[in-house]
């Protein structure tokens, strides 16, 4: 340990590195590399936090794992091997969610430092908001195959994780899912909601079947009709591939206008004898034949496994063999049917598992500047704590770890740091009702945790169990709210407060939105204005489907990437056209290929914040010296 | 069941390599995992960057790495090496590493070599298709520099010193050799002093320092090895009229191998031999410097 031996570090910085407390978020990628930095470095008092545990797919990079601690506490396991090149070294492990309310501000006011080494956009904004809290600076970071960053945060210093807009996880419409899809993803998010149907908690609002199952009046959910043949894999196979096609060709007005028309397959598919299916390459793409004898033998493995099932309910899993199979026959053989081309396995599962690319080498350099930070926080040089960020590529210059220009100050506006954060909400107050707004906007949509709301000074939402306001099934405009109305919104967990302004707009139409939220009224009325002057002429999918009813709007996160999902900070407006595809010329194109449909645009945000960052670097590295 | 997907059986990955290394296969494809496996790597120095080299690159699954070291364990491998257990018997350094290195990854061929690589014939570079050097002495890295150029083996020098750090590639051989670039003053008369990065002078002051006292500065020396490290660099920054305080920062956080800095360094190393076994070389620059103050990490052509 580095700060044990007089002379490594300025005897005042020894002293902060063995005396001060710091807390470790997350035991991943990133996580292993830097407790063992911190370790090194000689920081004696450590606590470490993770929810997860060890998987295969892990070893190529969380060094501090092998094959014999899989399935145990990625925190307990980490603790354990770095004890092993310094057994002087006090580290608690927990294995737990850092948001549990055990975790509170009495746990964080006992550090000096929080590192976040996380994989998810909901923990970071919750740590952020601790950190604030408790003002305790904050170390963010990440990484995406050859990239990443670290950012400093602390309160009034600098930026949040907040501060700025994040980038939404890729939704698609309803209608494309079900009746036009256009691309593989499309059928890839359709077969996983087929899975959820057939084998899981069917959700009723968004079901894919499209014919009366048992030919009488008395409609069926897809699981019943399951159910009544036996999970049959034959009959499946026919009912999904034939029938529910014929079905959607039997409605005329569908597929007017540029969209493909489903194409049936020849019956003589669907008769053949089941043939065990083969094993192949999952880097090749298989033939309709094979996806068949794919489809029809995990039907078989998965309705054992529903048997065995306790709720009789099966939740989708990457990592599940026979689940990927299912979602790898069944996408393809429906993008046979609509004409598109068909993936291989290991494509599929990238796309369907929302899988980022990780490597130990991102993860060891993203480490070591975590604790090169840490050190200037400790010893309070704030301005040397710019964002810094790691490249695929050398620029221009020969830069792949670059810097931000200049430590970034607080958005003034930031709904979370900014002590008048206020946001305005545009809703249907007669739609909503008190739960949904409760689930979807302040849980789902701002992160909170336990929030209580007053209206104009009256509570209808109360975070203590034992208020009983009954107000959860009532619409909003029947709890009180009314156009103009303030929300005064806290949440006393994460102590974090909001205000916010209510604009009651009428939900006309089912394909408007259920909710719009704006950092102000004035962004709200641009928004208003832009909408009538070019009415959704961005938006593609939005030209193509307008005609129709678009109902729901399917977010494709519903599997959490696991590794490093890295939220960039990106501005959107900033992005510009020219300078996109000039990154991409400069890149490696066979990464790009990878990622490219599942998190082009933060890769490409990030290499443009690089990019950004390295272009006045000369003139700040003049300033300094000056 | 069938819902395994195996190989064809013609010696290809098997299904377990495939999971252990699918999330960088999902980077650099199958391919150019195939080609990481047929690297075999010479690593001399099991210090601290030795350490981050050879985890990074067992990680990885190359081939087979050697790991050469004719050293004895000492106290400051405590603030980077972590492939040494605290209790550890085995006082030669590469031994001591080689039990917690192969268990990073079981594919790959670990070898441990205590003989010092200035015993070994010319040749032997030759049987490998990478060499990392970390640790030596000035002389010994412009004979390998010159001997790797000749044998056509690519090369990678490294070194950390407290929380600076650098390395020197030789991966196409058109480049200026290492002591051409560090120990022959053949940087001053090639280029514009304007041209020189900053991190060249504290790293060619460093080297001397090594060649004239035959060692790194030192924590327990650490007031005397910086006068000695200013006596050295101030006399080039009068002649090239540069203030002789920009370094002041720089001269406290210089002493052993820190492991923030081994970290990246031995990252950025193990990521661009990465890049080269695919055929992907960062082959425009042959020197990167990461400079602790600045925060920055860049490549250079010198």
């Amino acid at each position: 340990m580095a700060a044990a031996i007089a002379g490594v570090f300025q005897p005042e910085m020894q002293n902060l590195i063995k005396e001060s407390k710091v807390l470790l978020v997350g035991a991943g990628g990133i996580g292993c590399e830097v407790l063992k930095n911190l370790v090194l470095t000689g920081f004696s008092e450590l606590e470490i936090i993770d929810l997860d545990t060890i998987e295969v797919s892990n070893l190529n990079r969380q060094f501090l794992f092998n094959k014999e601690s899989v399935g145990k506490a990625k925190s307990h396991v980490a603790k354990t091997s770095v004890l092993k090149f310094n057994p002087n070294v006090n580290i608690t492990s927990h294995l737990g969610d850092i948001m549990d309310t055990k975790y509170g501000v009495a746990f964080f006011n006992k550090f000096k430092l929080v590192i976040n080494a996380l994989d998810n956009k909901k923990a970071r904004s919750h740590v952020n908001r601790m950190c604030l809290s408790c003002d305790i600076p904050l170390i963010e970071s990440g990484t995406m195959g050859y990239s990443g960053q670290v950012e400093f945060i602390k309160k009034g210093v600098s930026l949040c994780y907040e501060c700025l807009p994040k980038s939404e996880p890729k939704s698609y419409p309803m209608c494309t899912i079900r009746n036009t899809p256009k691309e593989p993803i499309h059928c890839i998010v359709w077969a996983k909601f087929l899975f959820g149907q057939l084998f899981g908690e069917s959700d009723e609002d968004v079901s894919v079947e499209q014919t009366v199952y048992d030919g009488t009046e008395t409609k069926v959910s897809a699981r019943q009709w399951a159910e009544i043949i036996e999970y049959d894999p034959k009959k499946l196979l026919e009912k999904i591939f034939y029938d529910d096609i014929k079905y959607l060709l039997s409605m005329e007005s569908m597929y007017t206008g540029k969209k493909v028309k489903p194409v049936l397959l020849e019956p003589s598919f669907f008769e053949t004898e089941v043939v065990e299916y083969r094993h192949v390459l999952d880097s090749e793409v298989l033939t309709l034949e094979q996806c068949k004898s794919m489809f029809l033998a995990c039907i078989v493995s998965i309705k054992q496994k529903l048997d065995i099932c306790q709720n009789k309910c099966l939740v989708w899993d990457k990592d599940d063999d026979d689940f990927m199979n299912f979602v790898v026959s069944s996408s393809n053989i429906r993008s046979a049917i609509f004409n598109i081309p068909l993936k291989s396995h290991f494509d599929i599962k990238s796309l369907a598992g929302n899988i980022i690319p990780a490597i130990a080498t991102a993860n060891a350099i993203i480490a070591g500047q975590i604790v090169i930070h840490a050190l200037r926080i400790l010893s309070g040089k704030y301005e040397r704590c710019q964002s810094v960020f790691l490249r695929e590529l050398p620029n221009h210059k020969g830069q792949i770890l670059v810097k931000d220009k200049f430590l970034q100050k607080p958005n003034p506006k930031c709904m979370v740091c900014s002590t008048d954060g206020e946001i305005v909400l545009s809703i249907d107050i007669n739609k909503i009702t008190v739960k949904q707004f409760e689930e979807l906007i302040l849980k789902k949509k701002l992160n909170m945790v336990a929030p209580d709301v007053l209206v104009d000074g009256r509570m209808i939402i109360s975070s203590d169990e034992d208020d009983e306001l009954d107000l959860y099934e009532k619409t909003l405009a029947e709890a009180g709210v009314n156009h103009g109305s303030r929300f005064s919104v806290d949440d006393y967990f994460q102590n974090y407060s909001i205000k916010i302004m209510l604009q009651h707009k009428e939900k006309a139409q089912e394909e408007d939105p259920d909710f719009e939220i704006f950092g102000n009224l004035e962004e709200l009325n641009t928004a208003e204005k832009n909408n009538e002057a070019e009415p959704e002429e961005n938006d593609e999918d939005c030209l193509i489907e307008k005609d129709e009813s678009c109902v729901e709007r399917v977010d494709d996160d519903l599997s959490i990437s696991d590794e490093q999902a890295h939220d960039m900070v990106t501005d959107k407006k900033q992005e510009d056209d020219s300078v996109i595809k000039e990154d991409m010329m400069d890149s490696d194109p066979e990464v790009i290929k990878v990622d490219q449909e599942i998190s082009n645009e933060e890769i490409l945000a990030m290499k443009r914040k690089a990019d950004e960052a390295s272009e006045d670097i000369n003139e700040a590295k003049k300033s300094r010296v000056d | 069941m069938a819902s395994e997907i195996t190989n064809n059986g013609n010696g290809e990955m098997s299904k377990e390599e495939r999971k252990v290394y699918d999330r960088q296969i999902r980077l650099w494809g199958y391919d150019g995992q195939k080609k990481l496996r047929e690297i075999k790597v010479l690593l001399i120095g099991m210090q601290g960057l030795g350490a981050e080299i050879a985890k990074n690159l067992i990680l990885s699954g190359v081939n087979s790495i050697t790991l050469k070291d004719h050293t004895e364990v000492s106290i400051l491998d405590c603030c980077s090496q972590f492939l040494i257990p605290r209790d550890s018997q085995e006082r030669n350094r590469a031994k001591a590493s080689m039990s917690a290195a192969q268990k990073l990854n079981p594919n790959v061929k670990v070898i441990v070599d205590t003989t010092p690589i200035e015993q070994n014939v010319d040749s032997f570079v030759t049987s490998f298709d990478v060499v990392i050097a970390t640790e030596c002495s000035p002389t010994t890295y412009k004979r390998l520099s010159e001997l790797c150029r000749k044998a056509k083996v690519k090369l990678f020098i490294a070194d950390v010193y407290g929380l600076f750090g650098y390395f020197f590639q030789d991966v196409n051989f058109k480049h200026n050799l290492y002591g051409e670039v560090f120990l022959d003053n053949k940087i001053y008369t090639d280029s514009l002093p304007a041209k020189i990065p900053r991190a060249y002078f504290l790293t060619s002051a460093l080297l001397k320092f090594q060649s004239e006292s035959n060692r790194k500065p030192n924590p327990d020396t650490c007031e005397e090895d910086v006068d000695e490290l200013k006596s050295i660099l101030n006399p080039t920054l009068d002649q090239l009229n540069i203030s002789n305080n920009i370094f002041d920062e720089y001269y406290g956080e210089l002493f052993c191998e820190l492991s923030p800095t081994t970290s990246i360094i031995g990252a950025m190393v193990s990521q661009t031999a990465i890049k080269n076994a695919m055929d992907k070389p960062i082959e425009k620059y042959n020197v990167f410097f990461y400079d602790h103050i600045e925060h920055e990490g860049q490549f250079h052509l010198l």
